[in-house]
């Protein structure tokens, strides 16, 4: 027996052996959510149905994989925060526009009802919003910032996301843009981001770090993270800005070339059910603290009233999405 | 060597590699094997990264709406129209070559204290490097954050002034940080090829009276100038390939590197194929470019340094300074590790960010989520051990396997690969990432492939090994680079075969180097972060996808509390492992008077 031999053949074996772990589950669901493995859990549990949860990181490093995976995807579910790219990857054939048998029987709310795309990109299973991130033991008060122009006068101290590396940062800033106005809102933003080094963080996290720990005094960030860290402890509040806030749908697309549709209507069936629903709430991260869309189903914790919500043309999100990603990268990323 | 022995060497060695000589024929095993060998490496590095690579040229290739071949130099020419790409090129190489320079001065320094001068706690001096090594980096940059912030720990007990959290969020900060986790490699490189230069040409030159400062500026600097090039350029490589500290404190320092862009352009949708190629191609540009000024400043043969015959280096007397010197190296010791691992555990031992060090804050739950050997951490942490030991395993002896068969064939073969190996370390591991999705899942033939499989720890751990081969072949091929073709000359002429030639005298006199490129990628694949993402495999998710998912929601007390666990379980391994072969060597060496030859020279460079 040669050399290769003696030492290729308890090697490939090995290999083989400590490889085996190949998946034959129903489903299989992408996800940038906290909560997906408990309501994933408890769907397995009540269906018997299993799936596979793949969670290579935040929003935009999952998009990634995604993209790269192509014509040629490996999931059939994805379930992450924003709405302008399910739109986008509906135009890429990645996506199928959702059956109208498979939301027929979910009761939303008035919300939920106009979350739901008319062009079926998606399903909305829940929403946050976009919020200005105050650190209460920084900035009095009295000194808060009320509205997205407030945030001129800590001009050089605002932590934000890179739209191009976050889903719903990229929301808030084509929201913005709807209602400030494209240019205005432009003029805006290079008066209020002018420190690079807080104006395109990768993710919430990163804002938050910024804004506890840094140079950052207030943050543009979403909302469930800023409730999360308070009740977590941490001397932060969320202002939702008078001159409104996007709000953000927790969007839940199909792939264009999945085989296990009946199992994906019983997902959708589960997750838009008041158990679903509940088990989505189960947990103290950033994501459990969504705002349900689904009637009857009572949010984790109470919002003020008069949040001035503003729900996203997805359609001109879509077609401005890198015009826009790029804008703000050569002005705001170093 | 004789001249009538040199005449037996050449005449039986003359371009052939090891594997020819073992089947007695150089035809058609040989050729088979060489041919074998050559397409495993292509699909396992090559293919890939000319995926990534030829939509610089390409760039619609992948477009999933009209993909097509049009040849474009689009892509190429935003390197020049885009600012922050040019910059980014221009920062990468400023830093790459700085701390280059640093890291291979100080981790030289390490290696001569410690291999060549009586000073004091020697044997824990040694250990010093192996453990920042172990420290994963990522770990290392959210420790400098929480330290330097300006409400970071040092700030709450006011040893942070001011001007020095903006010195350090800078290319001041960013130099030192890098520098401080990467000298390891160059006491490692620099530290072998002092093991093997031994002090027989110096003792003869203090014979005849030269001071001590000639012979290292006139012997011993130019024989380890091949290490100290090898260890220059695999740490500029590192540098460039670094993701950890580019997405943070560079990111924070408002200086932009070719990592970062290349990450942005790959993580969102759409994503920007072109451009990620292009920054890659300018990094393997850039490793090239050092390689080939290294090869054309330095023409000369390095020296076989390992002849059997060689004895132990003398130890310098440093007297008083001995205890100056030691506390010098405690105190890279402090900063390198015992600041960030200190800041690592207190946040892994509180509850709040804000509340910093109060006593109120202190917690042992995260610690106590961590251990608990029933969850998903655990079970992710099992996985990594899992991953990291086979891919570990399957590149060294891929790496030996090769290194074998270039030992024949003559320098040019050597050297290209040596040369494709140093610039395999400086593509970040995202962009192989991106490669094996292309291949496995987009490329006919391959999509199909059920072993590996794309969405299986198989492909996963294909791609580790691929990511980890070129750091294995560096270190075996130094090794097998340095031993003397008389050692196997001698023992071909007393009849022994050629497969026992390798197992009796090649592999004993390489082990150490192969063991610890062993442990190098062992450790370097337990926190290996952008392939696990990229191929995250359906089921039995790794470690470092768990740490990252706990930083990124904000759960750092938990992803510290685990990565120390992490570090702790994978330090343990690769301890046991060290004494494990301490002790079979013990019992099997064969060299140097009973004593296992423990490391052969990694003055083999790059040529």
């Amino acid at each position: 027996m040669t050399l290769r031999v003696r030492l290729g053949l308890p090697v490939i074996a090995a290999f083989v052996g400590f490889s085996i772990g190949a998946s034959a589950a129903d489903l299989t669901v992408y996800d940038a959510l906290d909560f997906a493995p408990t309501a994933i859990k408890a769907f397995t549990a009540k269906t018997g149905i299993t799936v596979d949860v793949v969670e290579p990181g935040s929003t935009g490093e999952l998009l990634g994989k995604v993209a790269a995976e192509g014509d040629n995807p490996q999931f059939d579910i994805v379930w992450v925060d924003g709405s302008a790219v399910m739109e986008r990857m509906m135009r890429d054939h990645i996506l199928q526009a959702v059956p109208e048998d498979a939301i027929a029987g979910v009761k939303y709310n008035e919300m939920g009802k106009a979350l739901l795309p008319k062009s079926r990109s998606f399903v909305p299973t829940g929403a946050s919003t976009t919020a200005i991130e105050v650190n209460t033991k920084k900035v009095p008060a009295d000194q808060s910032p009320k509205s997205w122009a407030d945030l001129e006068k800590f001009a050089g101290k605002v932590a934000a996301k890179d739209p191009n590396l976050s889903g719903p940062a990229y929301q808030w800033l084509a929201g913005y843009f709807q209602t400030n106005g494209v240019d205005k809102g432009k003029e805006l933003l290079l008066k209020i981001l002018t420190n690079k080094a807080l104006a395109g963080l990768p993710n919430g996290g990163k804002v938050n770090k910024a804004i506890l720990t840094g140079d950052a005094v207030v943050g543009i960030n979403q909302d469930s993270g800023i409730i999360a860290k308070a009740k977590a402890g941490e001397p932060v509040v969320a202002v939702y800005p008078t001159d409104g806030s996007v709000a953000l749908p927790v969007g839940l697309g199909i792939s264009a070339k999945t085989k296990h549709m009946d199992a994906v209507k019983k997902f959708i069936a589960f997750v838009t059910s008041a158990e679903g629903q509940a088990a989505m709430q189960a947990g103290d991260d950033t994501d459990f603290f969504f705002m349900p869309v689904i009637e009857g189903v009572k949010p984790k914790v109470e919002r003020p009233a008069d949040i001035k919500f503003i729900v996203l043309d997805d359609v001109k999100a879509s077609a401005g999405e890198v015009e826009w990603k790029q804008w703000y990268k050569d002005h705001f990323v170093p | 060597m004789t001249a009538t022995t040199r005449q037996i060497h050449k005449a039986a060695t003359k371009h052939r590699g090891l594997f020819a000589r073992f089947f007695n024929a150089g035809t058609f095993y040989a050729a088979a094997s060489t041919a074998l060998i050559n397409v495993v490496f292509f699909l396992l590095i090559g293919l890939p990264l000319l995926l990534v690579l030829m939509q610089t040229f390409f760039p619609d290739v992948f477009n999933p709406n009209n993909p097509s071949f049009t040849f474009s130099l689009g892509p190429l020419g935003r390197i020049f129209v885009v600012p922050r790409v040019y910059f980014a090129i221009l920062h990468s190489v400023e830093l790459a070559s700085l701390v280059g320079v640093l890291a291979t001065l100080l981790g030289g320094a390490f290696a001569l204290i410690v291999q060549r001068c009586d000073i004091p706690l020697r044997k824990s001096v040694g250990f010093i490097p192996w453990i920042v090594f172990l420290t994963p980096a990522y770990l290392k940059t959210v420790a400098w954050v929480l330290l330097m912030s300006p409400g970071g720990y040092l700030a709450e007990f006011g040893l942070l002034p001011p001007l020095t959290g903006s010195l350090f969020f800078a290319f001041p900060g960013l130099t030192l940080v890098h520098t401080l986790g990467l000298f390891p490699f160059a006491t490692f490189i620099i530290g072998n090829a002092l093991r093997g230069l031994g002090s027989e040409m110096e003792d003869a030159a203090r014979l005849g009276g030269v001071p001590l400062w000639r012979v290292w500026f006139k012997i011993n600097l130019p024989l380890l100038a091949p290490a100290l090039a090898l260890s220059f350029i695999a740490i500029f490589a590192q540098v460039l390939s670094d993701f950890g500290l580019a997405s943070t404190i560079a990111r924070m320092s408002n200086f932009g590197v070719l990592t970062y862009e290349i990450y942005a352009a790959t993580s969102s949708y759409p994503i920007d194929f072109p451009l990620a190629g292009t920054q890659s191609l300018i990094l393997l540009s850039l490793v090239t470019i050092a390689v080939l000024v290294d090869r054309l400043l330095r023409r000369k043969d390095d020296l076989k340094l390992i002849s059997g015959r060689s004895r132990p280096s003398r130890d310098y007397r440093l007297g008083p300074w001995r205890w100056v010197i030691t506390g010098l190296a405690f105190l890279v010791a402090f900063i390198a590790l015992f600041l960030p691992i200190g800041a690592v555990i207190i946040r892994a031992l509180t509850r709040t960010l804000s509340d910093g060090m109060a006593l109120h804050n202190f917690t042992f739950a995260n610690i106590l989520e961590a251990s608990n050997v029933h969850s998903l951490a655990f079970a992710a942490l099992s996985n990594s051990l899992r991953y990291a030991s086979i891919a570990s395993l399957i590149s060294c002896i891929a790496a030996v396997l090769l290194a074998l068969q270039l030992e024949g064939p003559g320098k040019f073969m050597r050297s290209s690969v040596m040369s494709l190996a140093l610039a395999s370390v400086a593509i970040p591991g995202i962009v192989f990432g991106f490669g094996y999705i292309l291949m496995w899942n987009r490329l006919p033939f391959f999509k199909d492939s059920l072993f590996p499989h794309y969405g299986d720890a198989s492909l996963l751990i294909t791609g580790y090994i691929g990511v980890a081969v070129p750091y294995a072949l560096i270190v075996v091929m130094a090794a097998i680079g340095q031993l003397a073709p008389s050692l196997n000359d001698s023992a071909r002429l007393f009849g022994v075969g050629a497969f026992r030639r390798v197992l009796r005298i090649t592999l004993p006199l390489i082990a150490f180097s192969v063991l610890t490129g062993f442990m190098l990628n062992f450790i370097h694949i337990m926190f290996e972060l952008p392939v696990s993402q990229m191929l995250i495999p359906r089921t039995e998710s790794p470690a470092p996808i768990y740490i990252l998912r706990l930083l990124n929601y904000d759960k750092d007390g938990l992803a510290c509390a685990l990565s120390l666990i992490s570090m702790l379980i994978a330090g343990g391994a690769a301890l046991l492992l060290w004494l494990a072969f301490r002790w079979f060597a013990a019992r099997n060496g064969a060299a140097n008077n009973g004593k296992w030859i423990s490391t052969p020279s990694l003055a083999e460079d790059v040529r």
